[in-house]
């Protein structure tokens, strides 16, 4: 077990390492500034213990020299003089570096998010990725100046105090270093300990976590089946083994961290007793002696801060790793960077797969001609979110071909494909601006004419006449002012204004707001007016004039032709058709009649 | 009832350090048992130091007694093994009253929230309410495991060294606090400066813009992607990073400075008792064991001292999370009286009521009308006139001020909160499935037989869909990567509003709707669910609701019942404009 731990803590602190040396790339100049300046600070901090030292085995002397002991005296206090001077430069330069390599990860880190695929957003939560961006830089900029010059001071001083302490008297030097060989282990055993029961600590407190988010989501339904109790209960039992776990987290590794401290308490005394037995037979002078009883302890202060200090970096180092796992992710390739000259798109044996187990395409080809409607049909799951994805070069295939006007994806850039496509989805993205603004990110070029222009065609206007702002009328954060429905009709604006060749469209945006459904379904019209448009649809009613409607079934396409052609196969189309066709026409009604007799 | 209203006006909250004492003392012993260890901790590490120095006193003023010196050295092996074992007790003793403390802060705020209106709790957004259980109430853990003991160690520490050391000899500890009262009298003031407080200010604004412009630039990436404008947005972003930067840096260079020169103080800290030592030794007034002590002991209790007064910004950390906290613990649980009453009848009646949000525009004012038992009830109107709310107040989600809602006769308010929920039951428009076997999602703790749960199952269409799920009915949600689509959780929910059989029901037309592919299916479970109730539906699709015995119509000028659809057609210019909307809408076709 023992040598297990030596070999997962060597493997962590190389890593820790490599991380803390990758980040030094931004700004060697000035790490290698503070590290000098740190290291004459640290030799400041030691010198009152030598200079006290010194006057004391002067005062030892049969007959002292007082002048030398003024003047060392006198010196401690210009060195003080100096140490200010001193610790100000080592403190500056490792805080300047530290936030000057900050910075440069952040731009580091918002120059490569601009070049990641819109898949890898997709997969990713974007507050999770805001926050590596903001907490986790953060975390290397508070702990990265004061944490590392803390460990680089304390081995520093370790290496110079056991120099010395070896060289006036080896032996009582030995017998301290003795302790820390025993106490390093102990220490390493109890990270073991601290990492195997916070691992179950940690897994407590997830488990609370979910089981609380359980009860406030699910409160609603807790209260209206009144299971306020039973519900409780399984709360209560998590909270219950959250405290067992944390206790037992302190608890058990406690004490052996504190025989660390044990040992280094013995040793000491062990060494003053051996000193007693040399002193006693001739071999120790009392100088020497006086010198171990006063900074013998001290070598044991490294330690205690690196014990102290550790954990602090190890908690930098996660964060750190989080940075370098973003800086470090694939972009895409822009092969021979070709710009298509007609938009028609052509699906050649595609298959894909998010990761390499389950397919989620499989062997998909068709052709979707310039200015058609082509509609994607199938139950949930049978991946046509994923073929409107792919056109949009959000991921790349492996296998098969996709191609805009006969240019396959992979020779063009990412930027060249998304200027080519529009898409209107059901999530928006609004900025904190006024709907004015919010229209202009289609086209940052278009005048104040063109963007009511597209606002009247998008019915953008219906609504924001009545505000009283109008179109400057701010969709505060997210849009959160607004309902889905004019959200929706924003982002329909905006593509106007872009007047993008490809349409790619979610149906079910249409039927969002269901009060205002008329008005999202009028800009969808204008939208789709002369473009290649494909259409993710729900209700089949509403493409069946499509050109082509590609019927997909767990990643396959099984039928295709036009609505009146595939009624005709009876296949899964004409399932899906009759069984939307029962529910046209429902309605909610009593059998008990108080109000009226015959409604039509 | 009223006495409980008294007893919380004299109790007033208290916040701040003394609310932190008042949540501590929930587990006085515990904690004064804590600080009494820490006390002997600190008085029992001293104890080797001045075992060295009475070593020191036999070394230098002969004739040298070994036997007297390796008994205290076996004293201070002692005392330095039991010094450590006092530390682990006192912090073990303190570990256990934090953590069970935060059991109970945790317990109390679930089940304080069991006790407010769902309308108050969904002012929360559910991640905000976590993050105060998780993380807020945790804080509170460093307050009581470190910090209590922390400061009786930090505060008997210096003042048993102290004590010692003016009992040897008190010039040489009056010099001791030179550095401690330099440092005392000039650090605040270089801190509390009105120059320091601006730039923090200046620092933490900067810090804020930078993060809202991470997040935005994070969060639009896909758009300006989409949109060709990736340049133009990181222009902006590296804008804020640059400018925090800049503020960063400005701070340190005026913050090193102070900082220096006390860590300068710190590692001097020696020099006045070398220098006043010195010279009473070479004056033959102490001895030199003296001075050594001095040495020693003399600067070692400044360093918690200074760790003492960091305590504060802590605090006010932990304090931040308290009173979100608190927030909720204090907040007015939803009365009502423990008589149960008797229902004749299932009508619901709206008596002049008036309704507004916390603060702002009255959504409903002086509305008034009946649903007989067993009727339909439709409440249409465009967005933001209020139909969702009055739905809403029949199941208590909001507690009215204004006039009365009666069911059966009887005031909701005086009605128990359980009571109300048996015979209402609300089908919402996001379903929410427990990590719980497919059975007991259905059952929700009611008191029904399986045969019971199948059959509501069968009667909201989930039936055929569960039979196929691994283990059928005992599936956990969410094993087997088992998810369900949304509409077949949201006849999950069908089947449990069909399984509780309350006489009145309040659902949203849209549900019917939420899953096109299984339309069908849901209205089949609908239709089946509203038989023999007395029903509220919130509609948008008017041609849903035609045959509904009332059309409550909530319009920008108040509130018209009492007419049914072709009514209102008829008569109501607002309900026509809607209808021949939806009738629109519903022939869509793209292209």
């Amino acid at each position: 077990m023992k040598k297990l731990v030596v070999i997962v803590s060597y493997k962590t602190v190389k890593k820790m390492i490599r991380n803390i040396l990758y980040v030094f790339q931004y700004d060697k100049p000035g790490v290698i500034r503070a590290v000098f300046w740190e290291w004459v600070h640290g030799m400041f901090i030691a010198a009152p213990s030598g200079i006290l030292l010194v006057v004391l085995w002067e005062l030892f002397e049969e007959v002292p020299d007082i002048q030398m002991i003024w003047i060392t005296i006198g010196s401690m206090a210009l060195l003080f003089r100096g140490q200010i001077y001193v610790a100000k430069k080592a403190m500056l330069s490792s805080n300047l570096t530290t936030y000057e390599m900050g910075r440069k990860i952040r731009l580091a880190l918002g120059n490569k998010l601009q070049k990641l695929s819109l898949g890898y957003y997709k997969k990713r939560d974007p507050g999770d990725l805001a926050s590596i961006v903001l907490q986790d830089v953060a975390n290397f900029e508070n702990i990265f100046g004061h944490s590392v010059t803390n460990i680089t001071n304390a081995l520093f001083g370790t290496v110079i105090l056991s120099a010395f302490l070896l060289f006036i008297d080896w032996r009582l030097a030995t017998t301290l270093i003795v302790a820390l060989s025993i106490a390093i282990p102990l220490i390493r055993f109890s990270r073991w300990l601290v990492e195997k029961y916070g691992k179950k600590h940690i897994r407590a407190r997830n488990a609370t976590s979910a089981r609380f988010l359980e009860y406030v989501q699910g409160i609603r339904y807790i209260k209206s089946y009144g299971m306020t109790g039973e519900r409780f209960r399984s709360l209560d039992k998590a909270l219950v083994d959250l405290r067992k776990e944390s206790i037992r987290v302190e608890a058990i590794p406690g004490p052996v961290v504190l025989s660390a401290g044990v040992v280094f308490e013995v040793f000491f005394i062990l060494m003053i007793w051996l000193a007693l037995y040399y002193f006693t037979n001739g071999t120790l002078g009392i100088p020497t002696f006086i010198a171990f009883l006063i900074i013998g302890y001290r070598l044991y202060e490294p330690m205690k801060i690196l014990m102290v200090e550790y954990p602090i970096l190890s908690y930098m180092n996660v964060s750190l790793r989080r940075v370098i796992e973003v800086l470090e992710s694939k972009e895409q390739e822009v092969g021979k960077n070709l710009t298509p000259q007609s938009y028609d798109i052509r699906f050649e044996n595609v298959d894909f797969s998010y990761t390499n187990e389950k397919k989620v395409l499989t062997d998909i080809s068709f052709y979707a001609p310039a200015n058609t409607m082509t509609a994607l049909v199938g139950p949930s799951g049978s991946g046509k979110t994923t073929i409107t994805a792919l056109m949009a070069r959000f991921w790349d295939i492996r296998k098969g071909k996709i191609s805009i006007g006969g240019i396959s994806l992979q020779d063009m850039s990412p930027a060249t494909v998304y200027g080519l496509i529009s898409e209107v989805f059901q999530d928006v993205y609004l900025f904190d601006d006024s709907i004015y603004n919010n229209i202009r990110i289609g086209n940052p070029h278009a005048g104040a004419e063109k963007i009511h222009q597209v606002a009247q065609k998008a019915q953008v206007l219906e609504f924001a006449d009545t505000l009283p702002k109008g179109l400057n009328t701010k969709v505060g954060e997210g849009g959160s002012k607004l309902s889905g429905g004019q959200k929706q009709r924003i982002s329909i604006a905006r593509a106007l204004l872009k007047d993008a060749p490809i349409i790619l469209l979610d149906e079910a945006t249409a039927s969002l707001d269901p009060e205002n459904e008329i008005y999202i379904q009028d800009a969808i019209s204008e939208l789709v007016k002369h473009k290649t448009v494909i259409v993710i649809a729900h209700k089949l009613a509403t493409i069946r004039q499509a050109d082509n409607i590609l019927v997909l079934d767990k990643g396959r396409l099984i039928e295709s032709g036009k609505h009146e052609a595939l009624l005709q196969q009876n296949g899964l189309y004409t399932k899906l058709w009759t069984t939307q066709q029962k529910s046209v026409g429902w309605k909610f009604t009593s059998h008990l009649k108080t109000f009226n007799e015959d409604v039509s | 009832m009223e006495d409980k209203k008294d007893d919380s006006m004299e109790e007033k909250p208290k916040n701040g350090i003394l609310r932190l004492l008042q949540i501590a003392g929930k587990r006085k012993y515990h904690l004064i048992v804590s600080g009494f260890l820490a006390i002997l901790h600190a008085g029992l590490a001293l104890v080797p130091y001045i075992l060295v120095y009475y070593i020191i006193k036999e070394l230098v003023e002969p004739p040298l007694d070994t036997v007297l010196i390796q008994q205290y050295l076996l004293w201070a092996i002692a005392a330095g093994v039991g010094s450590y074992a006092l530390l682990y007790a006192s912090g073990m003793a303190s570990h256990v009253a934090a953590f069970h403390i935060l059991y109970a802060l945790r317990k109390e705020t679930a089940a304080k929230l069991g006790k407010l209106s769902l309308g108050f709790i969904s002012t929360y957004p559910s991640g905000a309410l976590k993050k105060i259980v998780s993380d807020d109430i945790e804080r509170i853990e460093y307050f009581i495991a470190h910090q209590v003991p922390d400061f009786v160690k930090g505060f008997t520490l210096p003042v048993v060294t102290i004590l010692y050391l003016f009992y040897v000899d008190w010039r040489l500890a009056a010099v001791s606090f030179v550095p401690l009262l330099v440092l005392a009298i000039w650090m605040p003031l270089v801190f509390r400066s009105p120059d320091t407080k601006e730039m923090m200010q200046k620092y933490h604004q900067a810090q804020e813009d930078m993060n809202s412009g991470i997040v935005e630039f994070v969060r639009a990436m896909p758009v300006m992607k989409i949109f060709g404008q990736t340049a133009d947005s990181f222009h902006r972003y590296s804008g804020t990073v640059n400018e925090y930067d800049g503020m960063a840096k400005l701070w340190m260079k005026n913050s090193s400075p102070p900082f220096a020169v006390f860590m300068s103080f710190i590692s001097n800290a020696t020099l006045p008792i070398l220098l006043l030592g010195t010279w009473l030794y070479l004056q033959n007034d102490i001895s030199l064991s003296t001075l050594l002590l001095f040495l020693i002991l003399g600067v070692g209790y400044i360093k918690p001292v200074f760790a003492l007064s960091n305590m504060g910004m802590q605090i006010t950390l932990i304090n931040r999370g308290v009173q979100r906290m608190d927030e909720i613990l204090q907040q007015t649980e939803q009365t009502s009286s423990t008589t149960r009453p008797s229902f004749q009848h299932f009508d619901i009646r709206f008596k002049e009521v008036g309704f507004s949000y916390t603060h702002g525009v009255k959504v409903l004012d002086k509305v008034s009308f009946t649903i007989p038992e067993g009727s339909i009830a439709a409440f249409v109107g465009p967005s933001g006139t209020g139909k969702s709310t009055a739905a809403q107040l029949v199941a208590r989600f909001w507690d009215i001020r204004e006039g009365e809602i009666l069911i059966g006769g009887v005031n909701i308010n005086t009605i128990p909160v359980e009571e109300l929920m048996k015979k209402v039951s609300y089908v919402f428009q996001d379903s929410f499935m427990f990590q719980e076997t497919i059975y007991e999602n259905i059952r929700m703790g009611m008191d029904k037989s399986g045969l019971e749960i199948i059959e509501a199952a069968r009667a909201a269409q989930c039936h055929s869909f569960i039979s196929q799920l691994p283990r059928g009915y005992q599936t956990r949600f969410g094993e087997f990567g088992v998810h369900l689509s949304g509409g077949e959780q949201q006849r999950i929910q069908l089947a449990r509003a069909i399984l509780k059989d309350a006489p009145i029901l309040i659902l949203d037309e849209a549900t019917a709707f939420s899953d096109p592919e299984n339309e069908y299916l849901i209205q089949q479970a609908f239709s089946r669910l509203i038989q023999n109730k007395t029903v509220i539906i919130i509609a948008h699709r008017l041609s849903t609701i035609t045959d509904a015995d009332q059309v409550i119509l909530f319009g920008t000028n108040g509130v018209k019942a009492g007419k049914t659809h072709r009514e209102l057609l008829a008569h109501s210019k607002l309900y026509a404009k809607m209808w021949h909307a939806h009738i629109r809408a519903k022939e869509f076709k793209i292209y």
